[in-house]
């Protein structure tokens, strides 16, 4: 039976590759910006090649939110095939995007738009897409979503604080490096904040630390593992939830130019959603 | 009066002013970016105000519309889809409240203009969830008023009415570290509000050349033309001092000291009773202001306070996260020296530090001193150099407090035990922990033999190089390059990252010569380096 209301987010969630097909979701590009170039994330570029440019880049990148026109016209085109549509997206405190689609739902007359401030970010939104997608009704869809919300959770491992850093969303001293020395931080998401977990000098250090706090934060109904071009520590993290947790369904994505510019490359996710 | 004076705002008029807005907020993003506290630090709310007010502006370049509603339409358009960032939303709302003010107006008279300014600013009220006052909002308020006030005086003109709303912009955005906390805390002004001003000048600076261009007039200017760029500059000029004390005295008048205060700085709060006044102002001279408040009676709780460097301060991280009592009531202590690994200690959050090490050992006395000055009541001590563990003991005895001596041989140890100190765990649960990390590293110390001698089969003469692994002589020969590669060759298993920390004598070549050397023979390696500043060992490096 096909839905009466459509799935929106925007790109900052982080689908996994096959996902918007699956789950039949409209993502909404943010945009990055290198100097006065500018790229909607995931149509004009893509992770690849977003890395490749942070890396040769002088100047760091900045994103924006899409603008409220932008979210109209989906909601405008949605209308013609749904009743309404869920709209979920990434949380107030980190951008403006949930207000630019809030803004941008008031000019579409006739269609009922549920704007989600999912507090979050990446792929506990993706989850929070499929409990969407996966709903009978839009009110039912809204409950399911924002009943989840208070469990998200995003334990990052990034491979260096500058770009988190020169982003304004971390300083040193609150991810308890206040020092020269170059610590790797494990952040977590949680409540709105990010909170410093751990602080390591090696990747290899890490992954078991990740996995260490995540059993200690069970039990859980969705998880997952990000990374920005670390494939194969992605795998190693995936692997070890597996072999703990054969029930779960662990699915693997990438992380996105947006989150990306903030993460830098090689960061590393293990994302999840507490029951 | 010449016809141009009573002009109104046509089409054309009003494309002008936009471009001319456009070109000033163009020169001066930057420096809304570097006011950005607020609502994330993040240093672009002027490239995206920029970005928005380009979308806007882009469709008008190709108009020749003679109507002014048509020019208003296309930009509040072309914001709305261009719109970035919170301020260029609220930017974008401005400019649709705007348009529906001027709908159907081919032309707009002083008085329709500043009441479509006023309209603008509500429209921005009414999109926004939660409306905070100290931001772009409370400016476009105060433009618009400032512009309906001068609109209603006789012989308004639309370029007096457009010099009152960027006036009323710039008066407001002075007004806003009073609002917000956050820029209070910050020293600074929000930087929406900044660039909304920036763009009332932007337009104004347009009309009033136009206006010059035509010849028809010498317009009454404002009392700070083109008022931006003393603004702008502000922030070269230092944020002033924060002056704050209260006064003693009687019948004293609260309303003549504000007044007098006021024309001394901003940010004035002058509040209480005739017999006790609390003042407050941001002012660039501090010193008139005690002067004269100084005349009222007797000043008490004097307190000024450098905003620059308050300023500094936070763009040099040392927040309170690093100063917050520790909820495990857990100190650090740790023996080092060398100004550089000092310097590392203490970022990573050790309390006190005991200058010491190999051939200078601190005596039990200044061990003691550092952890009875540390305020908690358990410490854990960091040696680190195997001559100092045993005065470190002595400790023990001599001491409330309760001390864990964790037996670090050499600093690359201690720097793996404190980066494993986890402010939540208890002291047992740290200390073991750290043990296991220190554990996990290896130290490769390199220096001079200081006498010929004979050590685990190795023949050194004096003044050779030789590499300490975890204090065990291990490599010898002519050139530090060549020790360390010995001595890296003699470890076993996996490794991930070395750290080098460079002492006092390295020469910048004798470093890179040892960074390349070592790169190219391992080139799966993490190579860090970092000034440790230490005397007597060239380098140190921690192997893990």
């Amino acid at each position: 039976m096909k839905r009466t209301f459509a799935v929106v987010t925007d790109s900052t969630a982080d689908l996994p590759d096959d996902w918007r097909e699956r789950y039949d979701i409209e993502v909404v590009p943010l945009k990055v910006l290198f100097g006065e170039e500018t790229f909607r994330d995931g149509v004009d570029i893509n992770n690849r090649e977003f890395f490749e440019r942070l890396a040769t880049s002088t100047k760091l990148p900045t994103t924006s939110a899409p603008s409220p026109g932008e979210f109209a016209e989906v909601y405008e085109r949605l209308a013609k095939d749904y009743d309404g549509c869920i709209s979920i997206h990434i949380g107030a405190q980190l951008s403006a995007t949930a207000e630019s689609a809030r803004v941008g739902a008031q000019s579409v007359e006739g269609f009922k738009v549920a704007v989600i401030d999912s507090e979050t970010v990446t792929m506990p939104m993706a989850f929070l897409c499929k409990v969407a997608a996966e709903s009978a009704s839009l009110d039912q869809a809204t409950a399911a979503v924002k009943q989840r919300i208070p469990g998200c959770r995003v334990l990052a491992l990034l491979d260096t604080l500058r770009y988190i850093e020169m982003g304004g969303r971390v300083s040193r001293a609150q991810a308890m490096i206040g020092t020269m020395l170059d610590l790797k931080p494990l952040l977590l998401v949680k409540d709105r904040e990010i909170k410093p977990v751990d602080r390591v000098r090696t990747r290899s250090r890490a992954i078991p630390r990740m996995l260490e706090f995540f059993e200690s934060d069970l039990p859980v109904e969705y998880v997952g593992v990000m990374h920005a071009q670390a494939p194969e520590d992605a795998d190693r993290v995936a692997a070890g939830l597996r072999e703990r947790h054969p029930d779960l369904e662990v699915p693997i994505s990438q992380i996105g130019c947006v989150l990306g510019t903030h993460t830098g490359p090689k960061a590393l996710g293990l994302v999840y959603i507490k029951k | 009066m010449s016809p141009e004076l009573n002009q109104g705002v046509d089409g054309p008029l009003f494309k002008r002013a936009l471009l001319g807005s456009l070109s000033w907020l163009s020169a001066n993003h930057e420096e809304v970016n570097r006011l950005n506290v607020f609502p994330v630090p993040d240093g672009d709310t002027g490239t995206n105000m920029l970005l928005t007010l380009q979308s806007a502006v882009e469709d008008i370049k190709e108009s020749d519309a003679a109507e002014v509603s048509k020019i208003a339409k296309l930009a509040s358009h072309g914001s709305l889809m261009g719109a970035r960032g919170n301020s260029g939303v609220i930017l974008s709302q401005i400019f649709r409240g705007f348009a529906r003010a001027v709908e159907g107006k081919s032309s707009l008279t002083p008085a329709e203009l500043a009441a479509a300014f006023e309209e603008a600013a509500n429209a921005a009220y009414r999109a926004v969830n939660k409306p905070t006052e100290g931001t772009i909002l409370t400016v476009a308020r105060e433009a618009g008023r400032a512009a309906a006030a001068a609109a209603a005086t006789p012989g308004a003109t639309v370029p007096r009415v457009i010099a009152a709303a960027a006036d009323g912009a710039r008066a407001a955005v002075l007004k806003t570290p009073s609002q917000l906390q956050i820029l209070r805390d910050a020293g600074v002004v929000d930087a929406g509000g900044f660039g909304l001003q920036v763009i009332l000048e932007g337009m104004l600076k347009t009309i009033e050349e136009s206006e010059s261009l035509n010849g028809a007039l010498a317009m009454s200017r404002p009392q700070t033309p083109v008022a931006s760029q003393m603004a702008v500059a502000l922030p070269e000029e230092g944020w002033g001092y924060c002056t704050e004390f209260l006064i003693e005295g009687s019948d004293l008048d609260l309303d003549v000291i504000k007044n007098q205060i006021e024309a001394l700085g901003n940010s004035v709060l002058v509040v209480g009773e005739p017999e006790l006044v609390k003042v407050h102002v941001h002012t660039d001279d501090p010193t008139r202001v005690i002067t004269l408040a100084g005349r009222h009676g007797k000043l008490l709780k004097l307190n000024v306070g450098d905003m620059s460097t308050q300023h500094r301060r936070i763009l040099e991280d040392e927040g309170q996260a690093a100063r917050a009592p520790r909820p495990n009531g857990v100190g650090l202590v740790a023996v080092v020296a060398g100004r550089g690994l000092v310097e590392i200690f203490r970022g990573l959050g050790v309390d006190a530090i005991v200058e010491g090490g190999q051939t200078m050992n601190p005596s039990t006395q200044d061990m003691l001193t550092a952890i009875e000055s540390v305020p908690y009541d358990e410490v854990i001590l960091l040696p680190n150099n195997k001559n100092v563990i045993l005065a470190a003991k002595q400790v023990l005895g001599l001491t409330k407090k309760k001390v864990h001596v964790l037996e670090t041989h050499s600093v690359p140890q201690g720097v793996a035990a404190v980066v494993a100190f986890r402010a939540e765990r208890p002291g047992a649960e740290n200390l073991a922990a750290m043990k296991v990390e220190a554990d996990r590293v290896h130290t490769i110390d390199v220096t001079h033999a200081v006498r010929d001698s004979r050590s685990n089969g190795l023949k050194v003469k004096k003044g050779d190089v030789i590499g300490l692994i975890n204090d065990k002589l291990e490599a010898a020969g002519s050139d530090y390059a060549e020790v360390v590669n010995k001595a890296l060759g003699k470890l076993d298993g996996t490794f991930e990252l070395i750290t080098v920390y460079r002492g006092k004598d390295a020469t910048d070549d004798e470093l890179a010569q040892l960074e390349s050397e070592i790169r190219s023979r391992y080139p799966g390696l993490e190579v860090e380096v970092q000034q440790g500043g230490q005397q007597h060992y060239p380098f140190i490096l921690s192997v893990e």
